[in-house]
């Protein structure tokens, strides 16, 4: 047996693994997809319907619109304050790189319910940042919006998602060699435009990856909107959580969650094929 | 711009970068003491010195990247200290050549006229005729990575002349290249400089290359400029021991100054004593070295024997090592070479060689 062939048997129990556990339960999904239920029983003549309904549904849609809204909506915020610390890490923080990684990294060792919950001692009506303004006079009765908000559950998820997009920049700031900057200073050009046409683009497969790696989490995180969001919780994610549960709709549920996957595969496409023009670059292919 | 007309008139008398007092100092570690140094326009300098000199530190305050310690830099009589990189009229060529990995040969070559005072439409031209000025035309939508090391060298160059500066830094733009490229870049490099008629300041180790380009070289160490002069000078006529030694490797035999006498001083020696012209300033008593360069060393009948103990073939010659009064000289020889141990002689001709000063 030729050494390259032992090495594809040898991968055989992880390939076979992954098509149990991972392929076929979504493949099981998808059948499911396109049946229907009758009362208490599942059809299982194949339609179209439950596309059709969820495409005609104004609330489906909306969720699912809100969903991906907010994955740009964080992944945007988690960018702009990213790139900044990125740089830092990369470029200034010098000794304290490696201590200053693993802080970045320790809030991910907690568990997501633990964090959820500072952020309500910190948002709540009596919580740290109301008392704190009453107590310094600025307002008079605390502030109702923090907490059960949209605004509460978007400061979490950014909180939550951060690191991902710092790791992602951070890898890209290792990566720019100052010569670059350096030379485009030579060259003329002001800090902004040193940003604009030099870090930017050299640094945007760092940020493509830590940007899709951000927007797919927030996309399917349940908890988060569930437990901060007050009456804005309800997302497309606890929709599929109730057609699965008390609804008994799998059907539906799993029309939802295949739109969602087949969106979430083409914004994969998209990052990788942006990534591998620019690697292409990179390395000169 | 006002500058502009200042320069025109300017031009002829004053040098076109003085500096003064420069000071550099990274924590406890003084990079740059106190240098002194004018260039004249259209003038090809080398900066000359092992790593660690300063060289390409002094370099760097003048291109902007580095904050200066103390001390001032003037270019056309306009203080440079607070301007930042990209409003200097200075461009450099990189060690690393720091092309842009993004862009194709002729977008970095075009990176810097978005900043001059060039039309839109003149832009693309004017790159294209850069590129031809360093025969890169044909490479023009290339990416840097995909050309060797020397064609990326050009494109360097291309970038930073195209913005006409009024001074061109190289930082040892030719390290990279094997050793047949970096002679014919070597070439090229000061044929473009007498076209273009422009002033080029160009950090190097290689002594070489230094003779190879330049008008004039300043010889640095620790910091300080340890001799500056055009290269027949700096080579025939060594300030310090350091300097005859740095370049050509000349034999530094130390010895004490006797007193004038002719043409140069009279020195004592272990190998006797020698009447040979030197630096001036040597008082009597001072400590000194007369330097000998393989070339000047010759065998013969008579003179100081010395023993052989290495034979390098070199092509032309050889190179033999040999060893007299516990110091060590170089002797190029022509014929076949004495075998290894053998009892050899060797002269000088006096008038030929040269006392310098042990140390600055």
């Amino acid at each position: 047996m030729r050494p390259q062939s032992a090495g594809n048997w040898l991968a055989l129990p992880v390939v076979a693994a992954l098509g149990a556990l991972c392929l076929a339960p979504l493949a099981i999904l998808f059948a499911y997809s396109f049946f229907s239920v009758d009362f208490v029983t599942i059809s299982h003549d194949p339609s179209l319907k439950n596309y059709a309904r969820i495409l005609q549904s104004e609330t489906y849609r909306g969720l699912i619109a809100r969903a991906f809204g907010s994955g740009l909506l964080v992944a945007a915020i988690t960018a702009v304050i990213g790139y900044p610390v990125a740089w830092f890490l990369a470029k200034r923080a010098g000794a304290a790189k490696t201590m200053l990684l693993t802080l970045l990294l320790v809030p991910l060792y907690s568990g997501d319910l633990l964090r959820i919950f500072a952020w309500r001692v910190l948002l709540g009506a009596e919580g740290a940042i109301n008392r704190s303004l009453i107590w310094l006079g600025a307002i008079d009765a605390p502030l109702q919006g923090l907490l059960f908000s949209p605004l509460a559950t978007h400061i979490a998820l950014t909180y939550n998602y951060l690191p991902f997009m710092v790791i992602g920049l951070w890898l890209a700031f290792e990566s720019l060699d100052d010569a670059w900057l350096e030379a485009a200073a030579d060259l003329g050009a002001p800090g902004r435009d040193r940003f604009r046409r030099v870090t930017l683009p050299l640094t945007a497969p760092g940020l493509i990856a830590g940007g899709l790696m951000v927007f797919v989490m927030v996309v399917g995180d349940y908890l988060t909107p569930q437990l901060l969001g007050g009456a804005s919780g309800v997302t497309v994610i606890s929709a599929i959580n109730d057609l699965f549960g008390t609804a008994f709709d799998w059907p539906l549920g799993s029309a939802i969650a295949w739109t969602m996957l087949a969106i979430l595969m083409l914004c994969f496409g998209a990052g990788a094929t942006l990534i591998r023009r620019s690697s292409l670059v990179a390395e000169g292919a | 711009m006002a500058v502009a007309a200042k320069t025109a008139a300017g031009r002829r008398t004053r040098p076109l970068l003085e500096v003064i007092a420069l000071h550099k100092s990274y924590g406890s570690v003084q990079a740059v003491r106190g240098i002194d140094l004018s260039l004249a326009n259209e003038s090809y300098v080398t900066l000359l010195g092992p790593s660690g000199c300063g060289k390409t530190t002094l370099l760097r305050m003048v291109g902007g990247f580095e904050a200066i310690g103390s001390g001032t830099l003037m270019l056309d009589g306009m203080r440079l200290d607070d301007l930042p990189a990209n409003r200097r009229p200075i461009n450099t060529v990189f060690q690393s050549y720091a092309l842009f990995p993004h862009l194709s040969v002729l977008e970095n070559v075009a990176f810097g006229l978005s900043y001059r005072a060039v039309p839109k439409d003149r832009i693309k031209a004017r790159a294209r005729e850069a590129l031809a000025t360093v025969r890169m035309e044909a490479m023009a939508d290339r990416r840097p990575r995909q050309l060797s090391g020397g064609q990326q060298q050009r494109v360097a160059l291309a970038r930073a002349i195209v913005n006409e500066p009024r001074l061109l830094l190289l930082d040892e733009p030719l390290s990279a290249l094997d050793r047949r490229m970096r002679k014919d870049m070597q070439i090229e490099l000061k044929d473009l400089q007498r076209r273009l008629g422009m002033t080029f300041l160009h950090v190097t180790h290689d002594q070489e290359e230094a003779f190879a380009l330049s008008d004039r070289i300043v010889v640095m160490r620790d910091g300080r400029i340890e001799q500056q002069g055009a290269p027949g000078d700096i080579y025939t006529r060594p300030a310090t021991a350091y300097v005859a030694d740095f370049i050509g490797g000349a034999s530094c035999l130390p010895g004490r100054i006797l007193g004038p006498a002719g043409k140069g001083y009279a020195i004592e020696t272990a190998l006797g004593r020698h009447v040979v012209p030197g630096v001036a300033g040597l008082s009597v008593g001072a400590r000194a070295v007369l330097c000998l360069r393989s070339e000047q060393v010759a065998l013969g009948d008579t003179g100081t024997p010395a023993e052989v103990t290495h034979a390098v073939y070199r092509g032309a010659d050889w190179l033999l090592e040999c060893v007299a009064g516990g110091q060590l000289f170089q002797v190029a020889h022509a014929g076949p070479p004495p075998a290894p141990g053998e009892t050899v002689r060797l002269s000088f001709d006096p008038d030929r060689v040269w006392i310098a000063r042990e140390a600055a």
